[in-house]
């Protein structure tokens, strides 16, 4: 999958920085291509927890399909604490974080056992059953409305007091946070754990007989992207400036799950990220040519899961391996 | 005894809406069962065969000239009939040619099947959008069925009780085919074996395209006959897969008594945690799920299955 035989990986790639410097100036020049501010702040937020949720599919393997539930958290977990104790954006998003990772953290010790569909299928019912309480319990979260009134304050950087109101600063912000997780999650995903990871997804009974303790590295990634996504929920409820039930529902959940695949994240670190901008740009240019959108873009996953499961970045790796070689040998190739 | 006279109706309610919760689960245990394989569709696919039902029983027949005034002729009676025999096999093409598509999955991680049947449920329900809009429609039912009637001091539906004998009589009508048919025999020894079925000559190719016809329609006739009961908008297949999918796991995959007895827990659950705790009552069934699985891993009545891996 990944350059395997790399003794140490650089901290820093020609990727990353193409993303960075692309993603980085949005506010300069997405105006001018007909997108605006808000969208850069919501592709981020995605792209933020897309990474993190592709720890869990991409690297380890294991199917989520109730991770909405984490994201949600975050969102209202920053929310109470942002209307209730600290008026502080960092309080807030720390609070946040450190609710997705503990709402995770007790699933994962239900699920880290389960494995393939049995896995899934837990996730489903735990994410059902966050999106159920966060419907029914009014005193709480608001019920269906959810929290409002979740004003974007100032937050302080380095001495600085910056205030969030326009969605460029936010966005500018939001950034900094997405450099923050890129660097952390490459850096994990290229240590000996993340190696370990990967070994689970090729064979989770060969991982264990190496001596891993499987169980525990699968709860710990549970939490692990449990983290990040309650870390984009913060943010998701900052941009909002409310948190509400319908980012746990099954569906959100389900976007989450194509937007990784559809970019990529089995074969890519940059998969979840390809995934996110097309879902955005795609909800955005066909939601102006037609109402229902959706089919379109569930046609278009069909068509990815049938002839391209490896997504978009395993097409451009074939497209590169193809320019490499000029002509095709009879390799064998590499499983998944 | 008070408190048994004061609990029976919920039991009675409990199991009619256990029965319907099995009958929902039907098709979808047939194609986990045989085919291994979790068919996210199957609540579209009811979805859509309540909406086919709905508009054979009540058409827009303008253009049909004679033939479509003889038909607005029928009684309502006959047309729920025609619609009960006609709206499942429709369903049952589009469920062929999902299977179609799905064939270049095989073989595959089971993730890529799940995933794709995901996005069909997509298609599905935004193609009932188009169609027939998003708003909640109204299914007629014929005069014998609908009503209700006095019990022990409680109002009981009728529709409800010919629901759930319908859900009984499906599941015995399932029962009889898969065990004591020459068809069912060959379904259950390709789910067991499928090599050593597709070495003795039976053409496992189509073997699976029929159950799959068979899953989606019989998802359909789940669909045509709760509808009256549960409404009908785009989204319901979310309301329904996933009950579905959690009788199936609670029951064991690949277990028939396994999804009837669970189909009839979650009814009892459901109908009980509603009589006290009526806010909570559908999130009983996701506890009742984690209970199950945490004590038991593959369900009350599981086999192991290549579905694990």
């Amino acid at each position: 999958m990944k350059s395997s035989f790399a003794v140490s990986t650089p901290v820093i790639t020609k990727p990353m920085l193409v993303l960075f410097a692309v993603l980085g100036t949005f506010p300069l020049w997405g105006t001018s291509v007909g997108l605006y501010n808000y969208l850069g702040v919501e592709i981020v937020v995605w792209i933020i927890y897309a990474l993190g949720f592709n720890m869990l599919l991409g690297y380890t393997g294991l199917p989520s399909f109730g991770h909405g539930a984490y994201f949600g958290v975050g969102a209202y977990a920053y929310s109470l604490s942002y209307l209730n104790v600290f008026e502080s954006v960092w309080a807030g998003i720390l609070f946040g974080s450190i609710a997705g990772g503990v709402a995770a953290g007790l699933v994962a010790c239900f699920l880290s056992h389960r494995r393939g569909i049995y896995f899934a299928l837990m996730t489903i019912a735990f994410g059902q059953v966050f999106w159920f309480v966060s419907i029914k319990w009014h005193t709480l979260t608001g019920g269906e409305d959810g929290l409002l009134n979740v004003y974007r304050g100032t937050v302080s950087v380095v001495g600085a007091d910056i205030s969030l109101k326009s969605n460029e600063t936010l966005f500018y912000f939001a950034f900094a946070i997405l450099v923050a997780v890129t660097l952390l999650l490459w850096r994990i995903v290229h240590s000996p754990y993340g190696k370990a990871l990967q070994a689970i997804r090729m064979s989770e009974m060969r991982a264990g007989f190496v001596g891993y303790n499987v169980w525990l590295m699968k709860w710990s990634v549970f939490t692990l992207s449990g983290i990040v996504a309650g870390l984009a929920g913060s943010i998701f409820a900052i941009a909002q400036e409310s948190a509400y039930p319908d980012v746990m529902s099954l569906h959100a959940s389900g976007f989450i799950v194509m937007m990784t695949l559809i970019g990529g994240g089995f074969v890519s670190f940059w998969g979840p990220v390809i995934g996110a901008i097309v879902f955005f740009v795609a909800r955005d240019f066909l939601g102006s040519l037609t109402e229902t959108w959706l089919l379109w873009y569930g046609l278009m996953f069909m068509g990815v899961m049938l002839f391209k499961p490896e997504g978009i970045a395993g097409a451009w790796q074939d497209f590169m391996k193809r320019r490499a070689t000029p002509k095709p040998s009879k390799e064998p190739v590499a499983g998944e | 005894m008070d408190i048994i006279l004061n609990l029976l109706p919920h039991l009675v309610n409990g199991l009619a809406l256990g029965l319907l919760f099995a009958l929902i689960a039907l098709g979808f245990m047939l194609i986990v069962g045989v085919m291994e394989l979790i068919n996210l569709a199957h609540g579209s696919l009811f979805a859509l065969g309540a909406y086919f039902a709905m508009s054979i029983i009540d058409p827009n027949l303008t253009y049909f000239g004679t033939f479509g005034e003889w038909y607005s002729g029928l009684s309502l009676t006959l047309r729920y009939v025609v619609a009960l025999a006609l709206a499942p096999a429709l369903v049952a093409v589009v469920g062929m040619g999902l299977e179609i598509c799905m064939r270049r999955t095989y073989g595959k991680k089971a993730e890529y099947g799940l995933l794709l049947t995901y996005g069909a449920a997509l298609v599905i329900e935004e193609t009932i959008r188009i169609v027939w809009g998003s708003a909640e429609q109204v299914m007629p039912i014929p005069d014998a069925v609908s009503g209700a009637f006095m019990a022990g001091g409680m109002i009981y539906s009728n529709y409800r009780f010919f629901a759930a004998g319908f859900g009984l009589l499906m599941i015995f009508v399932v029962w009889l085919f898969l065990e004591k048919t020459p068809y069912g025999a060959t379904i259950k020894a390709g789910a067991h074996d499928s090599e050593m079925v597709r070495a003795l000559g039976v053409n496992l190719t189509r073997l699976r395209l029929l159950v799959f016809g068979l899953g989606a329609s019989l998802s359909a006739v789940a669909g045509i006959i709760l509808t009256p009961i549960w409404g009908l908008r785009p989204h319901v297949g979310v309301d329904v897969v996933i009950p579905a999918f959690l009788i199936i796991v609670v029951g064991g995959i690949g277990s028939f008594w396994g999804a009837v007895i669970a189909g009839v827990m979650v009814g009892l659950v459901v109908a009980f945690s509603g009589a006290y705790v009526s806010e909570w009552s559908m999130m009983s069934m996701y506890l009742l799920l984690i209970a199950v699985i945490t004590f038991r891993t593959r369900g009350l009545f599981g086999k192991k299955s290549s579905l694990e891996l």
